[in-house]
């Protein structure tokens, strides 16, 4: 049977933005289609209005000719419309089972049948009975998959699903994805992975700032194509000369442990390196191996062992945060507005948080606004943080505005070391581009990066030297030419 | 065609205009409820906020009630702006004035210049250690300060009723639940011959100077805003985020507990069952209604001083009871937060025909 799902002139407008501009797109089944677009440019909203989470101001949405009223999601279940979020809704002290019967007005036993059924048919392979707390991500993004199959889906909707699964766990997406397209569910697979949308969807979508701008066959596109389109404007390709890096070590870990009281965290083991001037070492793993408490230890929000860090021929591992900056270290954490930046208060007011004794910001206990603001300019102009106005609450600049106040934030002081925690995660492609180039700047400044992040691609772009994170224990330090984005799946997989 | 759209930031005139609109809006509702009970609104509103202040005697009752409520309110807005929510104010003032009033009582037959010091001191010290118990119990304990500050109030004030009706009680007081009185070194001047209101007010005063100050021009006040946003942005910049907890705690307690003092060696002279007719909580409403800001909290504090002078002279003219003046405090802080609703939107008149 064939669905067909029309968007016919959708328009919904935000107040200072319009979201979606007029958009128009046909669906057929049988086809996997790609919704690409930067952040921002509407593809959330699209996809909100489709699952019944928005109510678009105009415009219509027709399934099989017949018009849809999507006032709330269960509307959209009721017209078989499914859709897997990027953050999972899952019950985490819940079973798999509970999961999945929670919102469901059927009788226990059919759906055991009916989940037994999808399993087998689908070769999924979870325990129904355990708590979703001890499942990886890429099985709880199954339960979430099932959940949506019980109602038999005529459409599903993707959104950002590989964003925390390893490589395998994604080609085994696909896989399934394939099949699902096969059997006639009409897929909407929503993403800002170029390489995936060449390698998985037949037709690519491609939104810019609230405008549908293409429609295309992927067969006639490629990444730059895709690219390009995405962003609206010829895009540089960036790659890190290889300078001869000195053999000067910066920093140097020795032995170090953390062992957590909270069971929701990781405890780290036993997690040596060194790295020296000039170089970045890259940390991969999937989310919840211990990056962030790794991080923590770095920057010094853990506190640990005195000599398990050495740092410039100094031990340093038991001075907070504030204490390392001033031997001339900079972090910028994985979440911007929890914890890199508060966004109820003014860009000046989080600048004055990267706090020097040197920088002057408080003499004698008192705050120096003017020479906080004066450095604040200099960072907005240098880093290019679109907007001239510092009194601003940081809450109204976009997110890579935000990374790249941030960012600068942390090297205008020019720091020998920069520890950052996936610094790119969920920006669009003109700010990665430029957070890329940045880093790549202070390297060859013969400035030293640790880059902690799950985004392959990335680490593979900028690292000199990576590493893989595994349950709080770190690989053996490879050489970044030496590896491969298959290897360091496997790695990150718990593999060798 | 009336359409609500969200502000993109809201103004400052916004912001202290709501607290003033919540205000009418009380006097309307307030109106309303008075011609139900059968008397003439604008009679009735007269004799609840214009009366009672309209001579001398009146003026120095306003600020007499008011300098207990912008004490504590001050102590309160460094909680509150730091996302602490203390509203255990009130134990701390009965804590405060326990201790404060015990230290009194051990000066009952001596003079001397050093008692009133000592004395103010203990009330500050009382009501710091009361609020270091719900403090602790946060951040050591993940406790939540809500329950914890709440439940202390009605600890401290079966403490001071056993202590009144006990061990304290007055010798020769033929068994009332009371004290003895202080001695006149222990009790804050007078400002004014025949008047009540008394030194206390320059505590308050001092108070909403540092309290400015503090917050606005220094690197602690920096951190204690930083730290009440979120604590993991403070653990990053280096703050010690546990310590500014039980630091706004702290001042809460001294503000609390000096409130205490204010009352019983101003205009009671000793301690009894009543120290406070719910300054603790009253001052709440003065915080926000403040909008957390030193000199909102000044204006804040009068207005609210008159529905406690209004309820009594409601209840000796009208016969209304006294409670009324609860009334009116809860309509103001009930409108206060409905109009806080403009504060994040506007209402944008729009042409129907389009």
């Amino acid at each position: 049977m064939n669905t067909n799902l029309k968007i016919s002139n959708v328009t919904k407008i935000y107040p200072g933005c319009v979201a979606n501009d007029n958009v128009s797109l046909e669906l057929n089944s049988g086809k996997i289609y790609a919704l690409l677009g930067e952040n921002g440019a509407g593809k959330s909203t699209l996809v909100k209005i489709l699952s019944g989470v928005v109510i678009p101001d105009e415009g219509k949405i027709y399934l099989n000719k017949n018009i849809l009223k999507l006032n709330s999601p269960s509307d959209a279940k009721k017209n078989d419309i499914g859709m897997v979020f990027q953050h999972f809704n899952l019950f985490e002290t819940l079973s798999v089972f509970e999961n999945l019967i929670i919102d469901s007005d059927e009788q226990r036993e059919n759906l055991k049948e009916k989940i037994d059924t999808i399993m087998k048919k689908y070769n999924f392979s979870v325990d129904l009975d355990v708590p979703v707390l001890n499942l990886s991500a890429g099985q709880k993004q199954k339960v979430e998959i099932i959940r949506c199959l019980i109602r038999s889906p005529k459409v599903l909707i993707m959104d950002e699903p590989t964003s925390v699964l390893t490589e395998q766990e994604t080609s085994e997406l696909f896989l399934s994805l394939k099949k699902f397209s096969e059997e006639g569910i009409l897929i909407i697979y929503i993403t800002h992975k170029l390489k995936e949308v060449m390698q998985l969807c037949d037709e690519v979508a491609v939104m810019r700032r609230g405008k549908l701008v293409s429609v295309s066959q992927i067969n006639n596109e490629n990444i730059e194509s895709l690219a390009n389109k995405m962003v609206g404007q010829d895009l540089k390709t960036i790659k890190k000369k290889k300078e001869n890096t000195s053999s000067e070590q910066l920093i140097k870990i020795t032995n170090l442990n953390f062992t957590s009281e909270d069971p929701f965290e990781t405890n780290l083991v036993d997690i040596n390196f060194s790295l020296n001037r000039g170089e970045c070492l890259g940390i991969a793993g999937i989310s919840g191996n211990g990056q962030s408490e790794l991080f923590q230890v770095l920057s010094g929000e853990i506190i640990s062992n005195k000599n398990s860090i050495e740092f410039n021929k100094n031990f340093i591992g038991d001075l907070n945060p504030q204490e390392r900056r001033e031997y001339l270290m900079a972090f910028s954490p994985e979440d911007r507005l929890e914890q890199a930046a508060i966004p109820q208060m003014a860009i000046f007011e989080n600048v004055a948080l990267n706090n020097f004794k040197s920088s002057n910001f408080f003499n004698n206990g008192l705050i120096n606004k003017s020479k906080i603001k004066e450095h604040s300019k200099k960072i907005i102009s240098e880093f290019n943080v679109n907007t001239d106005n510092i009194d601003l609450k940081s809450q109204f600049l976009s997110g890579g505005n935000l990374q790249k106040l941030i960012i600068g934030r942390e090297l205008i002081t020019s720091p020998d070391l920069l520890i950052c925690f996936n610094p790119t995660w969920g920006l669009d492609v003109g700010a990665i581009n430029y957070i890329h180039e940045t880093l790549i700047k202070i390297n060859e400044q013969n400035k030293s990066i640790i880059l902690i992040s799950t985004d392959t691609d990335e680490l593979l772009k900028l690292s000199d030297k990576i590493s893989v994170i595994h349950r709080g224990k770190l690989s053996k330090i490879m050489n970044a030419e030496d590896v491969t984005s298959e290897k360091l799946g496997i790695l990150m997989g718990g593999g060798n | 065609m009336i359409k609500i759209v969200k502000r993109d930031q809201p103004s400052k005139a916004i912001f202290f205009f709501t607290p003033v609109l919540a205000i009418f809006l009380t006097l309307i509702a307030g109106g309303i409820i008075f011609y139900i009970l059968g008397f003439k609104p604008f009679e009735a509103l007269k004799f609840f906020f214009i009366v009672p202040i309209a001579d001398k005697y009146g003026f120095s009752e306003l600020l007499l009630k008011a300098t207990p409520l912008c004490l504590i309110a001050i102590g309160l807005s460094f909680c509150f702006k730091s996302n602490n929510w203390n509203i255990g104010a009130e134990g701390q003032l009965t804590f405060g004035a326990i201790v404060s009033g015990g230290v009194a009582l051990l000066f009952y037959d001596q003079e001397g210049f050093y008692i009133l010091p000592i004395v103010i001191l203990a009330g500050a010290i009382g009501g710091m250690i009361y609020a270091s118990i719900p403090a602790i119990l946060k951040t050591y304990f993940n406790t939540n300060e809500i329950l914890v500050s709440l439940m202390l109030v009605y600890v401290s004030k079966l403490i001071l009723d056993y202590l009144v009706v006990g061990p304290w009680s007055n010798p020769e007081g033929f068994n009332f639940p009371e004290t003895r009185q202080f001695s006149d070194s222990a009790r804050l001047p007078l400002l004014f011959e025949g008047l009540r209101i008394h030194a206390g007010i320059f505590l308050a005063l001092a108070a909403v100077v540092i309290s400015w100050f503090v917050f606005y021009k220094t690197y602690l006040g920096f951190q204690m805003k930083v730290s009440g946003f979120s604590l993991k942005t403070a653990k990053y910049a280096g703050y010690k985020g546990k310590k500014m907890i039980i630091l706004v705690f702290l001042i809460s307690g001294a503000c609390a507990g000096l409130a205490g003092v204010g009352e019983i060696t101003g205009p009671i002279g000793q301690l009894h069952r009543e120290v406070s007719p719910d300054y603790g909580f009253t001052a709440i409403i003065v915080a926000f209604l403040g909008r957390l800001h030193p000199v909102g909290i000044i204006f804040a504090s009068l207005v609210v001083a008159i529905t406690y002078l209004g309820a009594e002279t409601a209840q000796i003219f009208m016969q209304i009871p006294k409670y009324t003046g609860q009334v009116f405090q809860g309509m103001i802080l009930f409108f206060l937060l409905a109009s806080d609703y403009l504060l994040f939107f506007k209402f944008k008149f729009i042409d129907s025909k389009k």
